[in-house]
């Protein structure tokens, strides 16, 4: 197994997935309108939206809901992107080939990222030709965090997918995060709206991390500006991804000694 | 290290057992029932030979293949696929085999085009990138499907979809091909077409080693070099096609196709003095004719059967007097009671 057959292998899965995917015209059409749509809404607004806790931060809200939306789509793609890979039919074709999880887990991820990635450019273009917004992309900056945010909900997908694949029975995990996001995360307001006790809770879910240092990176600020927060999310994602592809290889393992791999 | 061995497979004491809930004992019970789906089973397959496993549904025969190909890890024995071991080198012993899948035409992706679903599955497979084009084109032609290489695989037939699963399973050129019941549900036509190809060109031509699961009868009989009855988890007997049918008891088979002929009729036909077994299935529910298979402990017992039919006025149709078959072998083994 030779890293240029893994690369082989993982464009192959990426050219499947957009040949399939290009074969669903309404949805890829639905998908672009309903972007717009969801950008434009919440443009007009943040607009004309006054909230002194975002403008505290030193940006627009406009900016800030329209980066927050954006880039949630990233992570809620990030999200889900294991638990799509497993239908249970063809997860036992690829098995039976020589081909590891790892590139099987990257190959089935990389169109949907790639895919999300024009999404996030839609969102960011409504506001940046529609409503003035004004972005200073920290390129190096925005890699790392968009990498390590990436990281770590693909380390909860994981976990969700090996829920899914051992019971059977839909997964918790991504719900849980999903509301957790919403919530908790940063994503359309600030925390400092909230209660204090909702505020702690905030400071041990990733997303808010995410979200934190994401928006700084897109206005031009440097590193060192949310090097606490950075080196947090750091901390959480190297903590979560380990342990989301040990729990999905430890279910993976267990469904196919209980033979029920192909169940779901 | 590969294992110098005449055989392409070799299992030694395997056991493969599950574990499922006992319904209806509680929400909270954790009361479990274990049932042997592979039970202590040695069995050698000779490099080059087609063999044939034959057994009732639920006999074990797909956890095994899935045991043979890395997929299912077995609770005990040995397991030797191309002098591989299939716990200790996996993917060794996935380079080595091509498998269809019972329900293999759900591996596919059903969007992309027959071409664009071999291509991506000789990637995976390591089939070097050089002359992969050239491999997709070949196998395809070798199945037939040459000329529906890039129609969307959606549109494809019963029979061409095991066809391109055949495909599929050939891109790597494996040495053994593991096929479990690759023409289940095809119609007859194709299902004998795949039937002659997989014995004329993959097994003589190519010289590969198969392993045909089924649970039809006719098709190792017809095919296979050696066929292994599986039940229980078991094999309970292996041998060639005839001698096979030999090991049914001796008597005599006749088969008989009677007209209006009730349950309770069929029943007391069973308890008639010199009937040591019979299976009986509906043939035509409009002409109300039924077949049966009345198997005779010698041919003395013939009168007397004849003599019920005439004492419960049913009228026989067809009436053949027969050497009893590998179906007859079949029945006698698993007591499946013409069923399998």
């Amino acid at each position: 197994m030779t890293l240029a057959q893994e690369l082989d292998k993982i464009y192959y899965f990426m050219k499947r997935d957009i040949i399939s995917f290009s074969t669903y015209k309404t949805n890829i059409l639905l998908s672009i309108v309903s972007a717009l749509f969801g950008a434009l809404s919440y443009a007009f607004w943040g607009a004309n939206a006054s909230m002194p806790s975002v403008q505290n931060l030193g940006m627009p809200v406009v900016t800030y809901l329209l980066i927050g939306l954006a880039f949630n789509t990233y992570l809620s793609q990030s999200l889900t992107l294991v638990q799509r890979t497993i239908n249970p039919w063809s997860l036992e074709e690829v098995l039976v080939s020589p081909t590891g999880l790892v590139t099987f887990i990257v190959g089935s991820s990389l169109w949907g990222f790639i895919w999300s990635t024009l999404v996030i450019v839609i969102y960011l273009s409504v506001g940046v030709f529609a409503f003035g917004v004004i972005l200073s992309i920290n390129i190096v900056g925005t890699i790392i965090v968009v990498g390590l945010g990436i990281g770590t909900f693909i380390g909860f997908s994981m976990i969700g997918a090996g829920v899914l694949i051992l019971t059977k029975q839909g997964d918790p995990v991504t719900t849980i995060i999903t509301l957790a996001t919403n919530l908790f995360g940063n994503v359309l307001f600030p925390i400092s709206v909230m209660p204090l006790p909702l505020q702690i809770i905030s400071f041990f879910v990733p997303q808010y991390y995410f979200f934190t240092c994401i928006r700084p990176m897109l206005i031009g600020q440097g590193i060192g500006a949310i090097l606490p927060d950075l080196a947090i999310l750091g901390v959480m994602c190297a903590i979560i991804l380990p342990v989301g592809y040990l729990a999905y290889a430890w279910c993976l393992k267990m469904a196919r000694k209980n033979g029920t791999l192909s169940w779901f | 290290m590969r294992l110098q061995t005449e055989y392409a497979i070799e299992t030694v004491n395997l056991t493969k057992t599950y574990k499922s809930k006992i319904p209806n004992t509680g929400r909270f019970s954790r009361r479990t029932a274990s049932v042997n789906a592979v039970d202590n089973l040695s069995l050698n397959i000779k490099k080059g030979e087609l063999f044939g496993l034959l057994g009732p549904n639920g006999a074990g025969k797909t956890t095994l293949v899935k045991i043979l190909c890395t997929l299912l890890p077995p609770d005990q024995g040995t397991t030797i696929v191309n002098g591989f071991d299939v716990l200790k080198q996996p993917m060794r012993v996935k380079q080595s085999i091509g498998t269809i899948f019972s329900v293999g035409e759900r591996g596919f992706f059903w969007r992309l085009s027959g071409y664009s679903n071999l291509e991506f599955f000789a990637a995976i497979n390591n089939v070097p990138r050089s002359g992969r084009r050239q491999r997709i084109m070949e196998v395809l032609e070798l199945v037939g499907l040459e000329e529906k290489a890039f129609e969307v695989f959606q549109k494809y037939s019963g029979g061409m979809k095991r066809k391109l699963a055949l495909a599929r399973a050939l891109l790597a050129d494996p040495p053994i091909l593991l096929l479990d019941e690759p023409t289940t549900g095809l119609d007859v036509t194709s299902s004998r077409n795949i039937r002659d190809f997989i014995k004329n060109d993959l097994s003589k031509k190519h010289g590969k080693t198969i392993l045909y699961t089924t649970h039809y009868i006719e098709e190792v009989s017809q095919m296979c070099d050696r066929v292994g009855i599986m039940n229980k988890g078991r094999i309970i007997a292996l041998d060639t096609p005839g001698a096979l049918k030999g090991m049914a008891k001796k008597g005599e088979v006749a088969d008989i196709t009677v007209k209006n002929m009730s349950e309770m009729q069929v029943n007391s036909l069973r308890h008639v003095a010199g009937v040591s077994g019979l299976t009986a299935e509906v043939q035509d529910s409009v002409l109300g004719q039924t077949r049966l298979r009345v198997r005779l402990e010698n041919v003395d017992a013939l009168p007397t059967v004849l003599g019920f039919f005439f004492r419960e006025k049913i009228k026989l149709v067809n009436f053949r007097q027969e050497e009893p078959t590998l179906e007859d072998a079949f029945i006698e083994l698993t007591g499946t009671g013409g069923n399998p």
